[in-house]
C-alpha cells in the first residue's frame, strides 16, 4: 500500500526494465482513456484518428498553440500539486476547488482595492493573501480530521460548495461590479495583472510560478525532514506515531500547504487570465487537479507532465470546437475516464498504486491512541 | 407567513430527488460503499427518462428506463470499485465528470441541441390529488397535488427501513458492508452484496433523475441536477445512514431549497441559503466526532 509507489518501490525499480514497466503503467490510464474516447467518437459516427490529429495540431502546432497549452496547464498544475501534497501525507483532500475560489477572491480583492500600489507590491500582496486565505480555509477540515477524526473526504467535498456559494454571494452582493449585468467583481488594477509572456496567449509568469511550486514540492519531499515525515505519515501512520512524529501537526500542515497552493491557483487565474473574480469561474480545476495528481503519481515531475497533458487536451479541444463539430465536452469524457482508470487495479496485474483509505483508517487509530482523556 | 406557506407547498416536490437519491446512497453506505457518483446516476436517469418517454410516447416507460439506466451505471461503478480495486471516492468523482462530458457530448452530436433537450409535446407526469386531504387548507397544498414519484419517495422510507432492518437480505447487505471478511467467513457473497447495494443506489438515483426531468418539467438540461446528488450525500451523512433521520435531513434540505427562491425578495442572499445543507453536514459530522471522542476519553478514564 502506498500513495507514492514511485518512491516506495525505488529500490526495486533501479533496473531499466522495472523503470520501463513503471512508466508503462503510469501511461496506461491515459492510453485506455484515449481508446475509450475514440470508441465514443466512432460510435457517434466521427473519425477518431482525424479528431485526435486535429486536437494534437491545435494543442502543439506552433508557438501560439504551445503557449495556449501552457496557459491551460497552469491552473491544473497548481491544483494537481495541491492535491498531491495532501495525498502524500495520506490526507484525502478533495477540497482544492473551494480553496481555489476563496484564494481567487482574495487576490481579486487586493487587486481592485489597493490600486495605487506599485506593481510588484500589488501582485505580491495579492498572491500572499490568496495563499493565506486558501491555507486558512483548508486548515479547518485538516484540524477537524487531526483532532477528532472527522472524515475529511466529506468535509472537504462539502466545504467546496460552501466556498463557491460564499464567493458567489460576495460578487452578487457587496462586491458586484458597478455597471455589469453578470456576477463579477470589479477589474483588478492593470498593475496587478500578470504579464503575458507570449501575447496574445494567456501564457503568463503564472506558469513559471507553478513550476517554482513544483520545484519546491520536489525539494520538500526529497531533501527535507518534513517531506520524510509527510511520506511516513502517508504510508504508515502508526509507525510514524511510534517514531515520535506528531500526526496532528503533520496532517494539519499537509492541509495548510495544500490550501496554500490551491489559493495561488485561484490568484493566478484572476491576475493572469480573467482580470477579475467571476462567479463560478472554475470549470472544475480542483477536480482535474485530482486527476493530475493521480496520473502524476503524486510526484512533482509527474504532476508537471500530467498538467501538460490536461492543458493540451483543454486547449486542443477548445480550438477543435471552433473548427469542427466535436464539442468541448470530449475533454470531460477523457478526464473522467483518466480519473477512474488511474485508480483501477487492472485485474491484479500490478500492485495497488493508490489506496489512501486504509492508511486513513490506520491514521485515525493512531491519532486516537495518542489521545486519552481530554 | 405567505412565504412560509408557499415554501412548504413547494417543499415536497423539490425534496423528492434529494430523498430518493439519499435513500439509495444510505443503502450503498450500509453496504460498505460511499457513493459520490449519485449525481452522475441522477443525470443519466434524467436524460434517459426524457429520451425514452419521447421515443415511445410513454412516460412510465421513461421512468422504468431511468431506473434501469441508473442501476446499470451503478453496476459499472460498483464493479470498478469491488472487482478492479478502484478507490470509490476517486471513481465516483471521475464518474460525475465522465457523465457530464458524455451527455454534453451526445446532445449536440446526436440530437443536434446544446445543453437542453426539449422534445416537442412531451408531457409531464400527472399530478395526483389526494381525496379529502386535497381540500384541507394549509395541509392540502403541502401534501396533495404532487407527482406520483413524490409519493413513491415517501413510501420508499419505510420500505428501505423495513428492508434493511427486518429482512434477511437487509441483514446480509449490512453485514457485507460492515465487515467484508467476516461476511465472507459466514458464507456470504460479500462483494456481490456490495454490488447489489450500489445497483439499488443507482436505481434510486435514476428514479430521482426521472422526477427532475419528466416529473417537474418536461425537458432535460445538462445542469438540471444542480448538485442534488451531493445534497443527498449530505443528507445521508447527516442522518448517519439511517432511513428516518436521513429522510428528515432530506426534508429539511428540501425546505431550504424551496424557501431560497422565495426569500430572495426579502433581501436574503440566495447564495448563502444554498450553502446551508453543506455547512450543516460539516457541523453535524464534527459534533458526532467530538461526542465520540469525549465518550472514548471518559471510557479510558474509567478504565484506569
Amino acid at each position: 500500500m502506498s500513495v507514492h509507489a514511485g518512491r516506495a518501490g525505488a529500490g526495486t525499480m533501479l533496473d531499466a526494465r522495472g523503470a520501463a514497466a513503471s512508466i508503462g503503467w503510469a501511461l496506461a490510464p491515459f492510453l485506455v482513456a484515449l481508446l475509450a474516447g475514440a470508441l465514443v467518437l466512432v460510435v457517434t459516427g466521427r473519425d477518431a484518428v482525424a479528431t485526435y490529429q486535429l486536437l494534437a495540431e491545435q494543442a502543439f502546432g506552433g508557438g501560439t498553440a504551445i503557449a495556449n497549452t501552457l496557459a491551460q496547464a497552469t491552473p491544473v498544475l497548481f491544483t494537481g500539486l495541491a492535491t498531491a501534497f495532501a495525498f502524500r501525507a495520506g490526507v484525502f483532500n478533495v477540497g482544492v476547488e473551494g480553496a481555489l475560489y476563496l484564494g481567487a477572491f482574495g487576490a481579486a480583492w487586493v487587486g481592485f482595492s489597493f490600486i495605487g500600489l506599485p506593481s510588484p507590491l500589488l501582485i505580491g500582496s495579492a498572491l500572499l493573501l490568496a495563499a493565506l486565505v486558501g491555507a486558512a480555509w483548508s486548515f479547518i477540515p485538516g484540524f477537524l480530521r487531526a483532532r477528532w477524526q472527522v472524515d475529511e473526504v466529506v468535509t472537504t467535498l462539502m466545504l467546496n460548495f460552501v466556498a463557491i456559494g460564499f464567493t458567489s454571494y460576495l460578487v452578487n452582493g457587496p462586491f458586484l461590479a458597478v455597471g455589469t449585468a453578470n456576477s463579477m467583481s470589479p477589474l483588478v488594477a492593470p498593475a496587478a495583472r500578470l504579464a503575458s509572456l507570449a501575447p496574445p496567449s494567456q501564457f503568463s509568469i503564472g506558469f513559471l510560478l507553478a513550476l517554482a511550486v513544483a520545484a519546491a514540492f520536489w525539494f520538500v519531499f526529497s531533501r527535507t525532514t518534513l517531506g520524510y515525515e509527510l511520506n511516513l505519515v502517508g504510508s504508515s501512520p502508526r509507525f510514524a506515531a511510534t517514531a515520535g512524529i506528531s500526526l496532528l501537526r503533520v496532517v494539519v500542515l499537509a492541509m495548510i500547504v495544500s490550501g496554500l497552493i490551491a489559493g495561488l491557483a485561484g490568484a493566478v487565474q484572476v491576475l493572469g487570465v480573467n482580470g477579475r473574480f467571476i462567479d463560478h469561474f472554475s470549470p472544475g480545476f480542483g477536480f482535474t487537479g485530482i486527476a493530475v495528481a493521480l496520473l502524476g503519481r503524486n510526484t512533482a515531475v509527474g504532476c508537471v507532465l500530467a498538467a501538460l497533458f490536461f492543458g493540451a487536451l483543454s486547449n486542443g479541444s477548445a480550438m477543435m470546437q471552433l473548427f469542427s463539430d466535436i464539442p468541448l465536452d470530449l475533454v470531460n469524457v477523457l478526464s473522467g475516464l483518466v480519473m477512474i482508470l488511474a485508480v483501477v487495479n487492472f485485474a491484479g496485474l500490478r500492485p495497488r498504486r493508490f489506496a489512501p483509505l486504509p492508511a486513513v483508517a490506520e491514521a485515525d487509530e493512531a491519532l486516537r491512541d495518542r489521545g486519552g482523556p481530554a | 407567513m405567505e412565504i412560509l406557506l408557499n415554501s412548504l407547498a413547494a417543499t415536497a416536490t423539490v425534496t423528492t430527488p434529494i430523498l430518493l437519491a439519499a435513500m439509495g446512497g444510505l443503502i450503498n453506505r450500509q453496504g460498505g460503499i460511499v457513493n459520490i457518483g449519485l449525481e452522475a446516476k441522477m443525470l443519466a436517469g434524467a436524460f434517459v427518462a426524457v429520451l425514452v418517454a419521447w421515443q415511445t410516447g410513454n412516460l412510465w416507460l421513461g421512468v422504468i428506463a431511468a431506473v434501469a439506466a441508473g442501476a446499470l451505471v451503478g453496476l459499472a461503478f460498483s464493479l470498478v470499485v469491488t472487482r478492479l480495486g478502484a478507490n470509490e471516492i476517486i471513481a465516483g468523482l471521475g464518474l460525475n465528470v465522465l457523465m457530464i462530458g458524455l451527455i454534453g457530448y451526445l446532445l449536440p452530436v446526436v440530437f443536434d441541441v446544446r445543453g437542453t433537450l426539449r422534445p416537442p409535446g412531451l408531457p409531464r407526469l400527472p399530478k395526483l390529488e389526494l381525496p379529502l386531504i386535497h381540500d384541507i387548507p394549509v395541509l392540502g397544498p403541502i401534501v396533495s397535488g404532487k407527482d406520483p414519484l413524490t409519493y413513491l419517495s415517501w413510501l420508499s422510507v419505510p420500505l428501505v427501513a423495513w428492508f434493511l432492518y427486518r429482512t434477511v437480505w437487509g441483514l446480509r447487505l449490512r453485514a457485507s458492508g460492515t465487515d467484508l471478511e467476516a461476511a465472507r467467513a459466514a458464507g456470504l457473497n460479500a462483494l456481490g452484496w456490495r454490488d447489489a447495494s450500489t445497483v439499488i443506489a443507482g436505481a434510486f438515483a435514476g428514479l430521482a433523475g426521472a422526477q427532475l426531468s419528466i416529473g417537474i418539467v418536461a425537458l432535460f438540461a445538462v445542469g438540471m441536477t444542480a448538485g442534488r446528488g451531493f445534497i443527498a450525500l449530505a443528507a445521508f451523512y447527516f442522518g448517519s445512514a439511517r432511513p428516518w433521520p436521513t429522510a428528515g435531513a432530506a426534508l429539511l434540505f428540501g425546505f431550504f431549497t424551496a424557501a431560497q427562491a422565495r426569500v430572495q425578495g426579502l433581501g436574503v442572499p440566495v447564495q448563502l441559503v444554498q450553502v446551508i445543507p453543506y455547512l450543516a453536514v460539516v457541523v453535524v459530522l464534527t459534533l458526532i466526532a467530538v461526542r465520540r471522542s469525549r465518550r472514548r476519553g471518559q471510557e479510558a478514564w474509567a478504565a484506569t
